[in-house]
């Protein structure tokens, strides 16, 4: 199997999703979908070492970031929720109450 | 097979089956009818604070040298130290929290519960001898503080704080991860002590490297970990963060978190990847770190926003322990992350003890001499160790940093280090003048604070400004630290 075939096509959503959060002006639940985008795929990185290395550790990590993902997932969309209550609206160019 | 893990884990046990108690008694009596809906998060406080204190009793009286479950947890004098810091902390942030929900009338118990819980995952961040270990606890770690930065529900400023705090933690947590899984690729390990014999002589020079999964690998924890210590260039989050969440929670972010994760980092850091090329990265973290903590604190108006800059700055001062790897930089870090924890404490319990309108500005603190002296007199001595006055335990926090940097040939750092912290000054005695000589508009008269307050603040003060009379028990114990990692 082709490792840098596997880890190249794994590699570019996560920069993608790193990359993502700095064009985006308008639009906040975007941010939580990038992080979303970012950590299964870094998950795939960890079952593509898996069967390269034949361990069976990247399986197990593998589930442990799985869980923590979907707990982030759960989290991050309640807060944008409660804010959304509030202010009425979610773009990232009001959310400036504070300022240094 | 784990006849012995499960008894070296005891006070874990203990404290996660305390966590699960009081929600359960939370939630039953404030939903039941018949005691009429009370609020109980002074309750559960009281309730709290006890547990705390039983595992800080537990840490003290157990004292063992145990490698658990597969070598993926260990136990050993830095980490037995170590987690007494960290509940030390919080033992004195929930006593805080008392009067601040009744003056508020916020009713919000699962509030201390999620300290509770974010305490057991710092103890096993603490604990953790596997990346993937300390990637599942530094996780829970994050997962609590986001829902108690955005926990005051109807403020437009907690809100967006826990939002910040969500986007700008969840990042860093992919990029650990990130890094963590380059290092088992590249490695097919994960366990510290196998990576540090994997890592032993290895230079992980770019140029030099024999794999370059591994020199991407270690820059991403590196990256991880800096956003979550809050490290210049990845620090934005921190002051929007510290002002916007309440200030009992801002006083709980800028204390244990910092802790915990620079053990863990030591240990990463010190223990696994020894090495010359990534203590470069820490080099230049921490100049940039001191010269923006000074720089930007001097250009802040409120109060808590300042104290966020100047614990960057402060936290900007540790890595200098660590850039260089030596026992003597080790335990200077860890003096200094102790004096550190303990001026944090006496300064954030001041912040809410001067709650009356809500104080923001700095400007606010006028005439604070003259409405309440002692305070005053409190406030200045504080934070005249924050900025290193002589013979006050600041001082001889940087002293021995300083000195430490000049003992492994880190001019350039001392240097800086020492002409940062002479500007920082400025803004410390700013608060003096204030308090001192500003005969402000208004004048703010603040309520009395409750007695717990009192007590820490004393304790602390004490503690400060006597340290310098008998510093070696300190002394002791982090040279032990320090020994236990290294060696």
């Amino acid at each position: 199997m082709d490792l840098v075939n596997y880890l190249t096509f794994s590699m570019i959503p996560f920069f993608l999703g790193i990359w993502g959060i700095f064009p985006n002006k308008r639009n906040i639940p975007i941010m939580p979908t990038l992080i979303e985008l970012m950590l299964p795929v870094v998950n795939l990185n960890s079952l593509v070492f898996l069967v390269h290395l034949d361990d069976m550790m990247g399986q197990l990590s593998a589930l442990f970031a799985l869980t923590m993902a979907a707990v982030e997932s759960a989290i991050g969309p309640a807060i944008l929720v409660i804010t959304f209550r509030i202010r009425g609206t979610i773009a990232v160019e009001l959310i400036n109450c504070m300022k240094g | 097979m784990f006849d012995h893990d499960f008894l070296a884990l005891f006070l874990e046990i203990f404290l996660i089956n305390a966590t699960i108690t009081s929600p359960i008694y939370g939630v039953v009596f404030s939903t039941s009818k018949r005691y009429d809906y009370p609020p109980l998060v002074c309750n559960v406080g009281w309730l709290g604070l006890p547990s705390v204190l039983i595992t800080i009793l537990l840490v003290a009286a157990g004292a063992l040298v145990a490698n658990l479950f597969y070598n993926n947890l260990i136990i050993d004098n830095f980490t037995y130290f170590r987690q007494i810091f960290p509940s030390l902390s919080t033992a004195s942030t929930i006593p805080t929290c008392l009067d601040y929900f009744k003056e508020e009338s916020l009713n919000a118990p699962e509030f201390i519960i999620l300290i509770l819980l974010s305490i057991c995952s710092m103890f096993f961040m603490i604990l953790a001898y596997d990346l993937i270990a300390t990637y599942s606890a530094i996780e829970p770690q994050s997962l609590c503080f986001y829902v108690i930065a955005a926990s005051k529900r109807d403020s437009e400023f907690s809100t967006e704080a826990g939002l910040k705090y969500f986007i700008l933690g969840a990042f860093p947590s992919g990029i650990l991860l990130f890094g963590c899984f380059m290092i088992y690729g590249f490695t097919g390990v994960t366990n510290f002590e196998e990576l540090a014999k994997i890592f032993t002589g290895y230079e992980i020079t770019l140029f030099g490297a024999q794999s370059s999964g591994i020199f991407m690998g270690i820059p991403f924890i590196a990256v991880g970990f800096l956003f979550k210590i809050t490290a210049v260039s990845f620090h934005m989050w921190a002051p929007d963060v510290y002002e916007g969440s309440p200030t009992l929670v801002t006083a709980f972010f800028s204390i244990a978190p910092k802790i915990s994760i620079l053990a863990n980092m030591l240990r990463v850091f010190i223990y696994s990847f020894y090495d010359p090329t990534w203590q470069q990265l820490f080099f230049f973290c921490s100049i940039a770190f001191m010269i923006l903590g000074a720089l930007a604190a001097m250009a802040q108006n409120k109060v808590k926003r300042l104290l966020a800059y100047s614990s960057i700055g402060h936290v900007g001062y540790l890595p200098i322990g660590f850039s260089r790897g030596t026992i003597e930089g080790i335990q200077s870090l860890l003096i200094a992350m102790f004096i550190y924890v303990l001026m944090t404490i006496n300064v954030s319990v001041t912040v809410l003890a001067l709650r009356k309108n809500r104080l923001k500005y700095i400007a606010d603190l006028g005439a604070l001499a003259k409405t309440n002296r002692i305070l005053a007199i409190t406030l200045s001595i504080t934070m005249s160790p924050y900025a290193g006055i002589l013979l006050l335990a600041g001082f001889c926090s940087k002293f021995y940093l300083f000195f430490a940097a000049l003992g492994c040939g880190a001019y350039s750092l001392a240097f800086v280090g020492i002409v940062t912290s002479v500007t920082s000054r400025f803004y410390y005695i700013r608060f003096v003048k204030i308090m001192y000589f500003d005969t402000p508009e208004t004048w703010i008269i603040y309520k009395p604070m409750d007695r717990e307050k009192l007590l820490l603040l004393a304790i602390t003060l004490f503690s400060t400004t006597s340290f310098f009379l008998y510093p070696s028990p300190l002394f002791l114990v982090t040279h032990e630290m320090a020994l236990s990692l290294c060696l």
